[in-house]
């Protein structure tokens, strides 16, 4: 079980990553936006992308996934401040399996990684 | 001041601070500020704009208390203000940010936030808009205390005076 990381934040990457490893998942990668995050896709099970990052934004890098024919059927959580729920509409829409808004704790980090692996 | 639009700003600093250090912050009295002085050494600093709003919020550390943060928040300890721990300011600043302006979307005043910048140095200076006044409220967290400071303005009307 593959699971890559996405935010621009390297904060934000190492408590996930942190909160996953803890909880017995190893075989985890990181990426500091969607460019970065395409690059690293072969063999993902899940992807934690958050919203907001330079050069390729998470729901940019949503659609691209999508729209792949390799790995275009990947699980996605959106990891985000962007809480407001026209924004949690469009994510959904454009193809995520689940939304986190930001702050949030460990044990709903982890339920929701559960529910998709 | 308008309290309904200084509130969300303080539930998202104690909801924050809550989840993401396990901390319950002890807010203590808001005052007007007078001038652009912080007595931080480190400060996260995020505008937000829209067409009838504009303002922007900051939260200033001491350096003792951004390395704890620090540490509390990856499990890492540091002792200097190092890119990672201007990077966990910035990113806790974008939190709080991010979670006032969900409060507010609720209540129909829609906005963008910016990228988060960070400011590092002994009594630095921030630069709120212009023309609005500057609301701080201080904050201790066990030991430590740091300030959030918001200044916002809507339809015409300074907000935070």
């Amino acid at each position: 079980m593959k699971i890559l990381v996405v935010d621009d934040s390297i904060t934000m990457r190492r408590i996930i990553l942190n909160n996953l490893k803890a909880s017995g998942y190893s075989d985890l990668a990181e990426a500091g936006n969607g460019v970065e995050a395409l690059s690293l896709m072969n063999g993902v099970d899940l992807v934690l992308t958050d919203w907001n990052m330079p050069v390729m934004d998470g729901l940019t890098l949503v659609k691209e996934i999508r729209s792949n024919p390799t790995f275009g059927s990947v699980p996605i959580i959106m990891i985000t401040t962007e809480g407001a729920k026209d924004e949690v509409l469009t994510a959904l829409k454009e193809g995520v399996n689940d939304y986190i808004v930001k702050p949030f704790t460990k044990s709903v980090l982890v339920e929701k990684v559960e529910a998709l692996t | 001041m308008e309290v309904k639009y200084i509130n969300p700003f303080m539930t998202s600093v104690m909801n924050t601070m809550e989840m993401m250090l396990g901390i319950n912050p002890e807010r203590q009295a808001p005052y007007l500020k007078k001038d652009k002085l912080t007595k931080g050494d480190i400060t996260g600093l995020i505008g937000f704009a829209e067409k009838n709003v504009t303002g922007s919020v900051a939260l200033s550390f001491t350096r003792e208390a951004a390395l704890w943060i620090y540490e509390l928040m990856t499990g890492d300890a540091k002792d200097k203000l190092s890119r990672e721990v201007q990077d966990s300011i910035g990113e806790l600043t974008n939190i709080v940010a991010g979670g006032a302006k969900t409060a507010l979307a609720e209540d129909g005043l829609s906005f963008h936030i910016s990228i988060p910048s960070v400011i590092v140095g002994k009594d630095h200076l921030i630069s709120h808009k212009l023309d609005i006044p500057v609301v701080a409220i201080p904050f201790k967290l066990n030991e430590h205390t740091f300030l959030m400071e918001v200044s916002m303005k809507v339809l015409g009307k300074n907000i935070t005076q």
